[in-house]
């Protein structure tokens, strides 16, 4: 421990070095992702998809016309806790209304445990509703987002009190890597995002009836360094069209105890860094952004923090990032706070979640 | 309930013999309202019910959530004003919503008024103070006799100089076991009643240049800044730059209570190693830089228990400078950015940080101020470095 700590220390403090580090962090995440594939002893022939090394800038879009208000207003807003999932078997869209009613029952009968439940049968404490969020997909090879809320009635209410929603969730998949979609047998659907929000209790008892009603899988979608750091410097861009009041990140240091670091940039000021680094100067809007721009973003961001309090930040984790459009957490936690990058930001999760899915 | 409000002060002595005196106070304060109620009840006012009015019972409730269960049988013993038997008859384990309503009729049996319900408010703060902001002031200018101000010429100066700005507040003065005075006030909207809601903590260690407040509103400020000056018999106040929410641990800082600092510590240079192991020469080096980095560490923090101050901030107007970066190098705007750093025990963490080698050595200006000027708030720019470095 000391002596990888040393080696930390003993890095020179020219940027040179550090971007050799910064290099080596992103190399090790994509590689542990083959690592996965390979050791399926799978040939990774047929799935090609790996992170990107560059990406078009998020374009605002307009969502309010093909999203209804009332979806829009589910999604926005609040944090979700995202997951991965393996392709579906034998998913049918077609067929909502009777999987609502068994996942209803299913709820039941594992709430109270030990006595008969009907299926379709008269649930007075939990009510699942499961619908398709309509709007969202991008391509034609994108399946359509489903949405599953979980209503019930408190525990002393009496029985005109409307229904409250005490969960949600959705699975979705925007802009899936095409070939990825195409390679999949008949019988799977892909919407390899999970978003859910409300009680623990029933996030587990959702995701064991959708694992064994589909036969897939469920793990968790830590959003990672690289993520992160993509992220940071997207929301900066969008400064161009949309304020985003301040770029938040939040470091944690391997001190003892743990060091916080939480570093808030002024948002225009942030932009004309973002700027300074693009190598595409003529600020175009559909020029693409390159990883390398967006190392050299973090890297001017974090020595200008060296300069003053001689802390290498690069020997922490980023763990947050935050503005006015959204915040993000490692631990698969996301906040989507604007409707006009809500696309964007669902299919940078979605290409997450297909790097974590195990072929 | 316009009229001046200055409550009688009223100590608490942890000694039992004691114990008699606080009793006698409470038969006669318990009296002072049954008075008045039977005149309220002459003139035909229609108070509720007992003499527990709306903001008392809001008080209680507030505070009996707050307090810890298993902290509230002795927090009710020391406040003394419900009797063993009433004490007694308490079901400690019982939901605190069940509790509260029992408290309210124990209350209001023994008529106790929202003063009351106060001081027990403070005995709760003044025990476990470590609950709310708190933000230090520095004493400056010290006049003639400014360190013979003891307790009681204290406590008349400052109802005195308070009585002179202000009508409408509350204020209770006690002297809590470790030397200090702490001060709990209740400040009113003109002439609108007292709120006891929001009160104001002031600690004060006699003889020390240095004033804690929570709670304070922007409004009351001056006021309460330009009293305190007064009666320590200062001339001049400000704000030292420093807050947190252990207020053991702002006051460590500040008065220097933890272990010094003295460069002359850590005089030597390392001694010259036995030669004769020389094949080494990398684990010599790294030896040589890990034991620098420590000594170094040591430099700034000490080497002994650090106050636990829990977080400090920096708001950098800078110019941003990266020999990399020409654009920005150039641009003649500051990089306005704040940095917040925080951990349990931040001078822990920093010092950890210098000697494990993820903070450069010599400790970086900015960091080692901390403990050096005794403030976790600092606003950097390039136009005075005499100011932050």
């Amino acid at each position: 421990m000391e002596k990888s700590r040393t080696s930390v220390t003993s890095t020179p403090i020219s940027s040179v070095s550090t971007r050799r580090i910064r290099r080596r962090s992103f190399r090790q995440s994509t590689r542990s992702h083959f690592g996965v594939a390979s050791r399926l002893g799978l040939t990774p022939g047929q799935t090609t998809h790996r992170f990107n090394t560059s990406r078009k800038a998020p374009k605002p879009q307009n969502i309010t016309e093909k999203v209804s208000p009332e979806h829009l207003a589910l999604l926005v807003k609040t944090e979700w806790h995202l997951c991965y999932v393996t392709p579906l078997y034998r998913f049918r869209h077609t067929q909502l209304k009777s999987y609502a009613r068994q996942l209803s029952a299913f709820i039941a009968a594992e709430k109270q445990q030990g006595l008969g439940v009907e299926v379709g049968g008269l649930q007075d404490t939990f009510k699942v509703s499961m619908s398709v969020l309509q709007g969202l997909a991008e391509t034609n090879d994108d399946p359509e987002t489903v949405l599953i809320q979980v209503q019930s009635r408190p525990a002393f209410a009496r029985q005109d009190e409307p229904l409250k929603t005490v969960w949600s969730g959705w699975l979705s998949c925007i802009n899936g890597n095409p070939e990825y979609l195409h390679s999949l047998p008949k019988d799977f659907t892909c919407l390899p995002l999970f978003g859910s929000r409300g009680l623990e209790g029933l996030s587990s008892l959702v995701k064991s009836w959708l694992r064994s009603t589909f036969d897939c899988f469920f793990g968790p979608l830590d959003i990672n360094q690289t993520t992160l750091r993509w992220l940071a410097a997207l929301w900066t861009n969008c400064h161009m069209e949309s304020n985003i009041q301040h770029l938040k990140m939040q470091w944690t240091l391997p001190a003892a105890p743990p060091l916080h670091v939480a570093y808030t940039v002024n948002s225009s000021d942030a932009l004309a860094l973002w700027r300074s680094v693009r190598k595409s100067r003529a600020a175009d809007q559909e020029a693409c952004i390159e990883i390398e721009e967006v190392t050299s973003f973090m890297e001017g961001l974090t020595s200008h923090f060296y300069r003053h309090f001689g802390v290498d930040l690069s020997a922490g984790d980023l763990n947050q990032v935050s503005t006015a459009l959204g915040s993000a957490k490692v631990k698969g936690r996301m906040k989507i706070s604007s409707s006009r990058y809500l696309i964007s930001t669902l299919s940078l999760l979605t290409e997450c979640a297909f790097l974590k899915i195990p072929i | 309930m316009g009229s001046v409000l200055l409550s009688s002060d009223w100590l608490i002595r942890p000694r039992p013999e004691r114990r008699f005196v606080l009793k006698f106070s409470v038969a006669s304060a318990s009296a002072k309202p049954n008075k008045s109620r039977s005149l309220v009840d002459v003139l035909g006012l229609n108070l509720p019910s007992g003499n527990m009015d709306d903001p008392a019972k809001f008080l209680l409730r507030r505070l009996v959530r707050r307090i810890p269960a298993q902290m509230l049988k002795a927090t009710l013993e020391k406040w003394g004003r419900l009797n063993a038997e009433q004490r007694e008859s308490l079901n400690f384990s019982q939901s605190k919503w069940a509790l509260t309503q029992e408290l309210e009729a124990l209350c209001e049996e023994s008529r106790l008024t929202v003063k009351h319900i106060a001081e027990l408010e403070m005995i709760y703060i003044t025990e476990n103070p470590n609950q709310m902001m708190w933000h230090a002031f520095q004493l400056l200018d010290p006049e003639d006799g400014a360190l013979a101000v003891e307790l009681m010429q204290f406590k008349e100066l400052f109802k005195c100089h308070l009585r002179e700005l202000v009508r409408n507040v509350s204020v209770k003065i006690k002297k809590h076991t470790d030397e200090a005075v702490w001060i709990r006030m209740s400040w009113g909207e003109g002439f609108s009643r007292l709120s006891h809601l929001n009160a104001t903590y002031v600690v004060h260690y006699l003889q020390t240049p240095y004033v804690f407040v929570s709670g304070l509103s922007p409004k009351n400020k001056p006021l309460l800044l330009q009293v305190l000056t007064l009666s320590t018999k200062h001339e001049r106040i400000k704000d030292a730059n420093l807050s947190g929410r252990k207020l053991t641990a702002i006051r460590d800082l500040l008065l220097r209570q933890y272990e010094h600092v003295f460069p002359t510590k850590y005089p030597s240079p390392l001694t010259e190693r036995n030669q004769s192991v020389s094949n080494l020469h990398t684990e010599k080096e790294q030896a040589e830089a890990s034991a620098k980095r420590h000594q170094m560490a040591g430099q700034a923090f000490g080497n002994g228990v650090l106050p636990a101050l829990q977080s400090a901030v920096y708001k950098l107007e800078t110019k941003f400078k990266d020999p990399t970066n020409q654009t920005m190098t150039e641009q003649d705007e500051p990089f306005r950015c704040v940095v917040k750093f925080s951990s349990t025990n931040l001078l822990e963490s920093l010092r950890h940080c210098a000697s494990s080698g993820i903070a450069s050595t010599p400790v970086a200006p900015l960091l080692s101020s901390i403990p050096l000027k005794g403030r976790n708030y600092f606003v950097i720019t390039d136009k005075s470095p005499s100011a932050n470095s």
